[in-house]
């Protein structure tokens, strides 16, 4: 910013270059260019650099032995498992949050008096702090006090005998009621915006060709809100891959292994082992299926930003 | 929709309770911030209205009441040990800093980089936007270990600033992009109205199309300050001594059992404010949401 105001008295000879200007995109660019790279790319580096260490726990001396981690992950049923949980989980939330979310927004979607106060208190549950929202679930999930625990037993859909997040065939389940209450809204916000957009005349045209509301849903509706449902699934998907907080604070990865995804694995590989270049070896691998999942999901329904 | 009058009631009365059940958990959180112990651990029966409401986890969280003045106020010992623990009041103020000063720099950063990617144009303008976007799908777990060896050599680890950078790093790429929607928004034309009385971009900038966007500006900092403010894996393994309210309300959880009553009183604290920013920028929430690319 200081080049700019220089560049503007007229200097007693002294030109500033032009790429120090405010015209040029330079010292706009700069800082920012300057934070993404220390922050964001240098620990990316540094991250490959460390997973081709292997650490010795015994010692604490890392060697190196680029071969080492690349290989062992290949043959770790544990990340295989954090790999199918973590898939599982991203694509059964998605569909259940998006067909949810697609619902609401149906259902809010209207001018009607006192709509607008549901709209948004809807919105509520998107900035609750996601670890305390894992909290809010883990108090109702609890075994012997919890009320969402209480209200199953008693429906007889759940025996005491094997609270939700104890047992080992529930446990994510329980982790996947936090993560839709918490994210349906945003699908619910995203899709009633996707609505109030759509034009009215094909409407008007289906109907008087007699099309059902259901019809004029499927054979409109959709269609046309398919771009935004493009965009809103990989968002959401993204973010959903890199799933820790509820789990963190949830089962902690556990029965066992049973909830744990990619990102809780390489925080137990981390905070329990202190095996830095494993973790980053299972963080890197996190980054790639991230990349190589979204960028076919980019490439099959055509998204533009 | 003008259906029929038992239609419409219908559909008020599934509204109603939809919304009522996506509200139910932050209601039994609410609820049991304030109820004594005894009601929060009942086994026999769930208690809903049916208690002595009381301040004391509030007291015990927010204002440093210690676990042994409740003691011996309630003469019982029940659960009497590590009383300092709970209390909150530095944790708040931790966090403020760290979501104040993480969305100041954020917004200052992204709004004069997003100026220039709306109205400047150069050679490989997409090709920059396009990193910036990938930024935001980076897994947070893909750099943290490094960063922790990084923040440890300078001396970062564990300190407000090396917090602020994280946030900012993270919240950058929703910045620039949200920011860029905005600055796209006001027409070319102002700006070269301002060119032909002879103002630098950055005067075009500072005096001309700034004072266009300040909306634009206050829902992008409501957002980073959001997302500071939950922000939770990276402040946990940036951190031992300074801790952010969701790192800290996570401690709280132990082995022998976890104190629900100061657990749901930090947490009701922690999710005011957010609820309070959230409300005043309902306009621009899609479109943040989104980053940028869906306006509402």
């Amino acid at each position: 910013m200081s080049q700019a105001t220089v560049a503007i008295r007229p200097a007693r000879g002294f030109v500033l270059p032009r790429f120090l200007t405010s015209e040029h995109p330079f010292p706009w660019l700069a800082p920012i260019t300057a934070v993404l790279l220390i922050f964001g790319v240098y620990p990316l580096l540094y991250a490959l650099w460390l997973s081709l260490h292997k650490r010795n726990p015994a010692t604490r001396i890392s060697i190196f032995d680029p071969e080492y981690n690349w290989l062992k992950i290949l043959t770790d049923d544990r990340m295989w498992g954090a790999i199918g949980h973590t898939y599982l989980y991203t694509i059964v939330a998605i569909a259940i949050e998006l067909v949810l979310g697609l619902l609401i927004a149906l259902l809010l979607d209207t001018d009607r008096r006192g709509y607008g106060v549901l709209r948004a208190l809807m919105t509520l549950p998107l900035v609750v702090p996601p670890a305390v929202t894992g909290m809010m679930f883990l108090l109702m999930m609890d075994g012997s006090f919890g009320v969402l625990s209480r209200g199953l037993y008693a429906t007889g859909l759940l025996s005491p005998s094997t609270p939700i997040l104890a047992n080992s065939s529930t446990a994510l389940t329980g982790i996947l009621i936090a993560d839709v209450w918490q994210w349906t809204p945003f699908m619910v916000l995203i899709m009633m915006a996707g609505l109030r957009a759509l034009p009215k005349d094909p409407y008007e045209a289906a109907a008087i060709d007699g099309a059902t509301p259901v019809q004029a849903f499927f054979k409109l509706t959709l269609p046309m809100l398919s771009k935004i449902i493009a965009i809103a699934v990989l968002i959401r998907g993204v973010d959903l891959f890199r799933t820790f907080d509820y789990v963190k604070v949830m089962t902690e990865g556990g029965p066992g292994t049973a909830t744990e995804t990619l990102t809780a694995y390489a925080g137990t590989i981390y905070f329990k082992n202190a095996d830095f270049p494993y973790a980053s070896t299972i963080a890197l691998m996190t980054l790639i299926l991230v990349v190589v999942t979204s960028s076919l999901f980019i490439k099959i329904f055509k998204v533009r930003f | 929709m003008q259906g029929p009058r038992f239609t419409r009631i219908l559909r008020d009365i599934t509204a109603v309770l939809v919304v009522g059940i996506f509200m139910f958990p932050i209601f039994w959180w609410g609820l049991t911030s304030i109820k004594p112990i005894s009601a929060i651990f009942n086994k026999d029966e769930v208690v809903f209205f049916d208690f002595e409401p009381t301040l004391v986890n509030y007291q015990v969280v927010l204002f440093g009441k210690s676990r042994a003045e409740l003691a011996i106020e309630s003469g019982s010992t029940f659960g009497v040990g590590g009383g300092s623990t709970y209390d909150s009041r530095k944790t708040i103020l931790d966090s403020t800093l760290v979501a104040v000063g993480s969305t100041a720099l954020t917004v200052f950063l992204g709004v004069i980089a997003a100026y220039a990617l709306s109205r400047i144009n150069f050679r490989g303008r997409q090709a920059y936007l396009n990193w910036i976007l990938s930024q935001r799908f980076m897994p947070p777990i893909a750099i943290i270990v490094p960063i922790v060896f990084m923040y440890h050599y300078a001396g970062l680890r564990d300190t407000i600033t090396g917090l602020i950078f994280i946030h900012t790093l993270i919240n950058l790429p929703i910045a620039v992009l949200l920011m860029k929607s905005f600055f796209d928004d006001v027409p070319v034309d102002v700006d070269e109205a301002a060119m032909l009385d002879g103002a630098t971009r950055f005067q075009i900038f500072r005096k001309v199309i700034l004072p266009l966007v300040t909306g634009g500006v206050a829902a992008t900092a409501v957002l980073c300050f959001v997302f500071s403010w939950t922000e939770f894996l990276l402040s946990l393994f940036l951190t031992n001594q300074i801790r952010t309210l969701p790192v800290k309300i996570s401690t709280f959880v132990t082995s022998t059992g976890s104190e629900w009553g100061f657990i749901s009183a930090l947490g009701t604290s922690a999710i005011v404010p957010s609820f309070i920013f959230i409300l005043l920028v309902q306009k621009q929430l899609v479109r943040g949401l989104t980053l940028g690319s869906l306006k509402d």
